[in-house]
């Protein structure tokens, strides 16, 4: 029980041939977390230039080389410790190569690929802890009881948490959660992580490496100490994470105080072995001032989970993550690796004291820079500062990194003498000055503006841009070359994003409702802007800033150039969380003293990227109404079926907005539907007949819902709802008449124009039989990516490419109506603009019937015709004729001009 | 031709003259020691033509860079923001920062070669060269307006 533990050798058991060949495995397992190192060095290097740059260090770190390091040294310390055989090298192996397989998917697949990538990193390196765990607990089992088995109670543990951890990751990584789950999600992952995976393992290695390292014996109490701090901690851990997940701020701060207190009595012996023998080694100091710096950070965790709302957790841990990393965790490492490097190198004692001294070069000035530098970087301190924090933490991982490297290089040449040659002291020059040189030109190229620099400001304008549901809207903003740009970037979620442009200009990290205010160089090249959250680029958080130069190079316009200072803003959706549709997303933000109305520029019919499926020239005259529509084309069916019996109608109404429709003959182009038509579902019923919308957006961006035929405060039932939500829409229709819907959303102009209304059909009482019921919605139609710049401007100066009945330009030209002759048919309409109404007019056949409105105009068998249903935007009616003989009938918007860019129908009356 | 191009010139020609003592050095004096003396006049020479250059460094070299480095810099508009800017400012502060790094090397070698490590010595003096002809490769890269 009181024995001095040498984990620094071999178990005396095995022969010497496995014990060469595992120390030359370690050896290279350990290149893989000096490489982990080296990687999170130069990330820390390179900071904004590369993706994500905060997420990235972090686990570059963290999952790179703290996991590798804690799956190889507690494997290691298994064996050591019960004395147990070494389990089959490759099961070693394929272990550590796929969890650096699955932490480079996940790197991978957050900064750059697709979320899928990541999530299966994630799982992969779930299932290599399990796996783990599985074997240091099969150590166990098969070992002799012995004194140190305890400890791998807190190795399987830990494996245990990082298979949470790691699921809860892959979940964000999934984009599962939104909102504040989502930030709840997050503080439970990066909890369980460091708390779990990293804390238990090293409080766990402590047991053992704390008197070694200090080169004295283990206190008596250590086991008792340590079975009472694993059974607390794990389970203050569960309640931590149940409480985070469940929004149980009371039982989470419990849990991380049953942690805290587990974590205390764990360090009971540890304190007795301080009192016996000083710290005297670079290693000691760096282990001791790792555990204070758990303590201290334990204690702040603690604070703020027990004194803020659980969605706001993560925001306010997010000061202390560099604490934890560089002053708990990188100095654990450092401390342990200083230990146990010369060790693993082996090569007998002068070797050994060699590389101790090597490593240990200089220990006291890189411990007082590490910790010196880790205050610097939680605390609010000015900016300089902060750096100056980093380039002490950094320098002092770094010249660690070097020194490692030399040893391991050291090791390898004595290996291999042959190699020796190579590393000459001029070869090792040249390689310093021109990494030195690297490094410098790499500071030198960074946030290269090139030829922007030269741009002259010639106007000015502020544009809001919101952030929410992972789009940035607008998502495409025009201005002139030379516009100075503002942006005023709002956080509408309820989570947390930032915006940063290529050009180097970035918002601080924005929490819910949090704004910042972006001023950009005089505009010259197009300029992309992301959010850098890990995966939120990815997820399609990206916008540009297109100057309109460049768009009229790209398509055919036909409007004139308005060069001085303008700029246009295109919305994607929505603003984001409109309640009552009172705010527009910067569909629209004109600065005050500048006139622009937007002309310019209008010739790109299609600038959102990912789209493809425009029209490459817009515009009326592109429009060949007379081609045939594609084969297989099926009209939309203008049949109004009676209504259904009953007084209660549940009807789900669900957004698509990727659907692809044949909009004009041969024009196939995206529209944003109700269920994936154009119009929408028609609802139709009796007065004072009750209809239960169960409204989905499926969608991408932001939608609302409106039924006129309603009677709602719009507050709750037309709010806009992101992607994936739904609400209930209860209605009672209280009057007759034809009904528009249309999405609720700003810009409202845009949603319906590109698809989104549909119309509620309530029968007037004792509204007699027709022998056929038609419903026509006419509908303004605009060629190109809805949202798209050309589109948007079109749109805003009221010039569509064309106009419809029923989502296609001239289909029913091509898809004739059926009627008799003598037959009362009864045509339903609404105009569903957004600004054009309709004269609906049959050619050839007066109408003896008008109802418009909710009032007849003129009944059957009274002396009077009508020639015209006359409806303005959003009114609605139907009118009755009856076919005098067969023949073609043309049924038009009698404004001409519409009727001959596509609001043009024709019925085929057969005979009787 | 104001008084500034001569500012300019000696700035340039301190340069010249300290990589291509550098490069003399490196090139052809220290092959030429090692094949034509023997050790022990080898070390006594190399010491001396050390001591000489780096007596030069630190007297004339550093110096007048700095003050015409300084001088130039004033003359330009550059203030301590100005560095963190891309382009101009950003390139100019990573050639300082480059330029440190050799001086430091170079003091390195200057350490190495006193105290009797001759390898170090040797791989800091050659990482210094290097670094020189980075720091020439920043200058040249300066946007020259």
């Amino acid at each position: 029980m009181t024995s001095e533990i040498r984990i620094e050798k071999a178990p005396p058991g095995p022969p010497p041939g496995p014990v060469r060949h595992r120390a030359s495995w370690h050896l290279r397992a350990n290149a893989l977390v000096v490489a982990w190192l080296a990687a999170t060095v130069a990330a820390a290097l390179a900071g904004d230039g590369l993706p994500a740059p905060r997420w990235l260090l972090i686990h570059l770190f963290l999952l790179g080389a703290v996991s590798t390091a804690i799956l190889i040294w507690s494997e290691h310390f298994t064996v050591a410790l019960l004395r147990a055989r070494t389990p089959e090298p490759r099961g070693s192996l394929i272990r550590l190569g796929v969890l650096n397989a699955g932490a480079v998917a996940v790197l991978y697949g957050m900064t750059a690929g697709p979320w899928p990538v990541a999530a299966a990193g994630a799982a992969a390196v779930v299932a290599v802890v399990l796996w783990h765990a599985a074997v240091l607990v099969g150590m166990v089992r098969r070992a002799l009881p012995g004194r140190f088995g305890h400890v791998i109670g807190w190795y399987a543990a830990a494996a245990g948490a990082l298979a949470v951890g790691g699921t809860l990751g892959g979940l964000m990584a999934a984009h599962v959660a939104h909102g504040g789950l989502h930030e709840r999600l997050h503080a439970a992952h990066a909890q369980v992580n460091l708390l779990g995976w990293v804390g238990l393992t090293v409080l766990g290695t402590l047991f053992t490496l704390w008197p070694t390292v200090l080169r004295t014996r283990m206190s008596e109490r250590t086991r008792r100490a340590s079975r009472a701090g694993l059974r607390l901690a794990a389970s203050g851990l569960v309640l931590l994470t149940g409480g985070l997940l469940a929004d149980l701020r009371v039982l989470a701060a419990a849990g991380l105080a049953v942690y805290a207190a587990g974590a205390g009595a764990a360090l009971v012996p540890l304190a007795e072995a301080v009192r016996a023998r000083r710290p005297h080694t670079g290693a000691s100091w760096m282990l001791a001032a790792g555990v204070a710096w758990f303590e201290i950070s334990l204690i702040a965790d603690l604070v703020i989970v027990a004194g803020r709302p659980t969605e706001q957790v993560a925001a306010a841990l997010e000061p202390l993550v560099p604490l934890v990393l560089a002053g708990f965790v990188a100095q654990i490492l450092l401390g342990s690796l200083l230990h146990l490097l010369p060790a693993v190198l082996g090569g007998g004692p002068a070797r050994f004291k060699q590389n101790a001294a090597l490593l240990e070069r200089g220990w006291p000035v890189r411990l007082a820079a590490l910790n010196a530098g880790v205050p610097l970087l939680a605390l609010p301190v000015p900016e300089p500062l902060t750096l100056l924090g980093w380039a002490l933490v950094l320098a002092s991982v770094a010249a660690f990194v070097v020194l490692a490297v030399a040893a391991l290089v050291r090791s390898a040449a004595e290996e291999h003498p042959a190699r020796r040659a190579a590393a000459s002291p001029a070869l090792a020059g040249v390689v310093a000055g021109c990494l030195l040189t690297a490094a410098a030109v790499v500071v030198a190229v960074t946030g290269d503006p090139g030829p922007a620099a030269s741009v002259t400001a010639t106007g000015a304008r502020t544009v809001e841009v919101t952030l929410s549901g992972m789009r940035v809207r607008p998502s495409v903003i025009e201005a002139a070359p030379g516009t100075v740009l503002t942006l005023r970037v709002t956080n509408a979620d309820a989570q947390r994003h930032d915006l940063r442009l290529a050009t180097g200009e970035r918002t601080p990290m924005l929490a819910a409702g949090q704004s910042a205010t972006l001023r950009l160089e005089p505009l010259g090249e197009t300029v992309e802007g992301w959010c850098t959250v890990a995966g939120h680029r990815a997820a399609g958080m990206t916008m540009r800033i297109v100057p309109t130069a460049a768009l009229a190079g790209a398509g055919t316009g036909h409007g004139t150039h308005d060069p001085a200072g303008q700029a246009r803003s295109s919305d994607g959706g929505t603003a984001g969380g409109t309640d009552s549709g009172g705010t527009a997303g910067g569909a629209d933000s004109t600065d005050p003293g500048d006139t622009a109305t937007g002309t310019g520029g209008t010739g790109s019919g299609d600038t959102t990227p990912g789209s493809g499926t425009g029209s490459a020239d817009p515009g009326a005259p592109g429009l060949d109404l007379a081609a045939p529509f594609s084969p297989g084309w099926k009209p939309y069916d203008a049949t109004l079926k009676p209504a259904p019996g009953g007084t209660e109608h549940a009807v789900e109404i669900r957004v698509d907005d990727r659907t692809v429709l044949e909009v004009a003959p041969g024009v196939r182009q995206r529209v944003w539907t109700f269920n994936g038509t154009v119009p929408g579902p028609v609802l139709r019923g009796k007065v004072g007949d009750v209809f239960t919308v169960t409204f989905v957006n499926g969608g991408t961006v932001g939608h609302g819902i409106d039924f006129h035929a309603g009677a709602n405060a719009p507050d709750t039932v037309m709010r806009t709802i992101d992607p994936g939500q739904r609400l209930t829409y209860r209605f009672r229709a209280e009057h007759a008449g034809a009904w528009l819907y249309h999405c609720s959303t700003m810009p409202m102009s845009l949603h319906i124009a590109a698809g989104m209304y549909g119309a509620v059909i309530i029968d007037p009482p004792g509204l007699p039989r027709a022998d056929r019921e038609y419903l026509l919605v006419s509908g303004e139609l605009y060629l190109g990516e809805p949202g798209s710049d050309g589109q948007v401007a079109r749109l805003r100066e009221d010039r569509p490419d064309g106009w419809m009945f029923n989502g296609a330009a001239a289909g029913y030209d091509h898809a004739p109506l059926k009627a008799k002759a003598g037959e009362r048919v009864r045509i339903w309409a609404v105009a569903a603009g957004p600004s054009s109404g309709t004269a609906l007019h049959m050619v050839g056949a007066p109408f003896d019937t008008v109802y418009e409105e909710g009032a007849y105009l003129l009944r059957s068998g009274d002396p009077g015709g009508a020639q015209v249903l006359d409806l303005a935007p959003a009114q609605g009616g139907f009118a009755e004729l009856v076919f005098p003989e067969p023949g073609r009938y043309p049924v038009v918007d009698h404004a001409m001009r519409r009727a001959e860019a596509g609001a043009h129908g024709l019925f085929e009356v057969a005979a009787r | 031709m104001t008084w500034w191009s001569v500012v300019r010139f000696a700035h340039v020609m301190g340069a010249a003259l300290w990589v291509g003592g550098q490069l003399t050095v490196s090139l052809v004096v220290m092959p030429l020691a090692r094949r034509l003396l023997d050790d022990e006049r080898r070390a006594t020479v190399m010491r001396a033509v050390g001591r000489r250059f780096g007596l030069f460094t630190a007297a004339v070299f550093l110096p007048v860079q700095l003050g015409t480095g300084v001088a130039l810099a004033w003359h330009k508009g550059v203030t301590w923001a100005s560095l963190a800017d891309p382009g101009y400012g950003r390139i100019l502060a990573a050639k300082l920062a480059l330029f440190c790094a050799v001086m430091a090397t170079a003091a390195l070698h200057g350490w190495a070669s006193s105290g009797g490590r001759p390898a170090l010595a040797r791989a800091a003096a050659v990482a210094s060269l290097v670094g020189s002809v980075g720091v020439v490769l920043l200058a040249t890269a300066l946007p020259a307006t």
